[in-house]
């Protein structure tokens, strides 16, 4: 009886993946044949298939697909770091931004435009400003010793206030033209994206390392003192964790700014609908997440075309009724 | 005194007080200039009235800075705000903070009798904390090129100097209506006025940029959009396809990502060349200077109108390709 409910469950589980995959592969197909210049499926799948230098070939690969897939990757990145981050505090208030990755992150990239400096400047100032922040909080919560997550949470938390201290102050000196792309970059944009290729490796990494913890962190939801009974060695862990969310978090922010929300809501949305077993969450996280974004960005780009939306707002307005759906079915379903 | 009777004596009382009066009135009179109260309406139809022409004025946008100077009054700033770059003597004016932050306190300080604002620059809140305190305040606003002589013209007779401002404005006026007389009627050029790369914005019909377009014959792609300073993406320029691309970027020098266009060589303007640069303080800045961007403007356009009706002549000649071969071998005959 046993192994055959294992094999079930392992079975359901892959169907859910399945699933969530194709929900990807939808949204991607979306997302590359919409947009102000007309392309159809059967052109896109010409544009795929043959090697031309027409317009429309152009547009799908040099602007569509490279937006396409840094959204899916940075919209897998937040969820998955929001999923980590939420077991690492045992909070449920926790996403990726709350130990302050976003805002030393913002601060580098906001240097950078003030300083009038050209993209790949920013981003690798944007990754200098999230690690900063890492070894920071890290450094700070680490030196008495007496480690825990309230104490790491607290840290984090006021560190980022810091850096929205900052943030504002380099909101107010700076000039017109610089404040609109500032206040872009803050609000999280996805059209300055470039294919994410080594930031997919990236979350490849983190996503193999993360799965690989999926046992212990689902001992770890029943308590630190459970956990540790049950032979898992919780401190290792917690740094493990923390390097993992805040190396997604970072990655993510570099690409395509603070995006807020996503990664908050969507590891609630899975735990609420597909129970607590990290081995199914954490990728399928990840490719909610990375759909999610997908089909927000498409929104974004398109309700209002020529005119385009930032994608923050698209992403609110997706997540919060699923949300809240989610959460009152669930409530039902425990009552 | 023993001229004048008891009862003499009390009728001359009232005239000596009133001939004392007017000898003092006369005295204020000519201290101040001979100064009637002057009234103007500003540019949000507001009525600014000062007791006699204002002696020290404070600016508080770089725009504002030019029209003060603009309308001769350059000499009566005591202080501005920080990018009044223009002309090179305000340079030299004390700071009072920037347009959008200012300080109070030091405005005070100052103790200005006019202070010129702008009115979608400046924080309306301070703005009307400073007319509380009873500082007469002309509010700027352009909306219509044809606005900016009228400006000049109303802070020329605030400060005493309309007729500096009433040559000015003229001045203004015909250099527009000549630009207006030679190019607004020619062949339309297709236009997409690009004010920043990231994110990508350009500006609608609303906007001065876009009357400045139409000023010169050409037509602003995005006119139609809702909001006055749209973001968009690069789709939608390749669905455009405009004529010709017009750019100002940060500051004087054209910028790098001008030339970001390049990689899209089904473009129009880029096949054309028609990638072009004006100093944003020459045409996104609400003041004379806008002449000198207009002007530029122009002759950019007309060189791409230029370029377009040689290219709808060319279709004809292509058609004939073996006949135009034939009639250049003759001409090698004829040569040799």
């Amino acid at each position: 009886m046993i192994p055959s409910t294992v094999s079930q469950q392992q079975q359901r589980n892959l169907l859910y993946l399945l699933l969530l995959a194709l929900a990807c592969l939808g949204s991607l197909v979306l997302a590359l044949t919409s947009g102000s210049i007309e392309i159809s499926l059967s052109d896109l799948w010409q544009v795929i298939t043959t090697d031309q230098t027409s317009l429309q070939s152009t547009v799908v690969h040099e602007l569509r697909l490279p937006r396409a897939l840094s959204a899916l990757i940075v919209g897998a990145q937040l969820a998955l770091a929001g999923c980590l981050m939420q077991v690492l505090l045992r909070n449920p208030l926790a996403d990726p931004y709350v130990l302050g990755v976003s805002g030393g992150a913002a601060v580098g990239a906001l240097f950078s435009i003030m300083m009038g400096l050209g993209s790949f400047a920013m981003s690798a100032n944007a990754f200098i400003g999230a690690m900063v922040n890492l070894l920071l909080v890290f450094g700070l919560a680490h030196s008495q010793g007496s480690w825990s997550p309230t104490r790491l949470l607290l840290t984090g938390v006021v560190t980022a206030a810091g850096w929205g201290a900052v943030i504002s102050f380099m909101l107010s000196i700076s000039q017109d033209h610089q404040l609109t792309g500032m206040v872009f970059w803050l609000m999280g944009d996805l059209s300055r994206a470039q294919l994410p290729g080594q930031h997919s490796l990236v979350f490849i990494i983190c996503l193999l390392l993360s799965w690989a913890l999926a046992r212990p962190l689902n001992l770890m939801l029943r308590g630190e003192m459970q956990a540790k009974a049950l032979g898992v060695s919780v401190y290792p862990l917690q740094i493990g964790l923390y390097l993992l969310a805040s190396l997604l978090t970072a990655s993510a922010v570099t690409q395509a700014g603070s995006i807020g929300f996503l990664g908050l809501v969507v590891p609630h949305i899975l735990r609420l609908s597909l129970g607590t077993d990290h081995r199914l969450l954490l990728p399928a996280s990840a490719l909610a997440g990375g759909c999610l974004l997908l089909l927000a960005d498409t929104l974004a780009r398109t309700l209002i075309a020529p005119q385009q939306l930032p994608v923050g707002v698209i992403t609110a307005f997706i997540g919060v009724p699923v949300f809240l759906w989610v959460l009152q079915k669930s409530n039902r379903g425990l009552v | 005194m023993q001229f004048f009777s008891q009862r003499q004596r009390l009728s001359f009382a009232p005239f000596a007080l009133f001939i004392a009066t007017l000898l003092l009135w006369l005295v204020l009179a000519v201290s101040t200039g001979y100064a009637a109260p002057i009234s103007v309406i500003d540019d949000r139809q507001n009525t600014v009235t000062l007791p006699q022409p204002a002696q020290r004025i404070i600016s508080l946008a770089p725009s504002s800075t030019e029209l003060i100077y603009s309308a001769g009054a350059g000499d009566k700033l005591v202080a501005a705000v920080s990018f009044s770059n223009y002309p090179e003597a305000a340079k030299k004016l004390p700071l009072v903070g920037s347009y959008n932050q200012f300080d109070l306190e030091r405005v005070l300080a100052y103790q200005p009798d006019l202070v010129i604002s702008w009115y979608s620059g400046n924080q309306p809140e301070a703005i009307e904390q400073l007319e509380k305190l009873g500082i007469a305040v002309y509010r700027t606003e352009t909306r219509y090129l044809e606005q900016l002589p009228e400006t000049l013209i109303k802070i020329g007779q605030l400060a005493g100097t309309e007729t500096v401002a009433q040559q000015e404005a003229d001045r203004f006026k015909q250099t527009l209506q000549h630009l207006k007389q030679t190019y607004s009627t020619q062949a339309k050029v297709r236009v997409f006025y690009q004010v920043w790369n990231q994110p990508l914005i350009t500006i609608n019909q609303e906007n001065l940029i876009s009357q400045v377009i139409e000023v010169c014959g050409g037509q602003n792609v995005f006119a139609e959009l809702e909001s006055i300073a749209p973001k968009i993406d690069v789709e939608a320029v390749l669905k455009a396809n405009p004529d010709a691309i017009v750019a100002s970027g940060m500051d004087e020098q054209r910028p790098e990502w001008l030339n970001d266009w390049k990689a899209w060589p089904s473009l129009k303007a880029v096949q054309d060349q028609q990638l072009h640069f004006i100093p944003p303080d020459h045409i996104q800045r609400q003041t004379v200077r806008v002449l000198l961007g207009a002007e530029r403007l122009c002759q950019q356009l007309d060189q791409t109108r230029q370029l377009n009706t040689q290219s709808q002549r060319k279709p004809e000649q292509q058609a004939k390709p073996k006949q135009q071969a034939k009639h250049e071998s003759h001409k090698d005959d004829a040569l040799s």
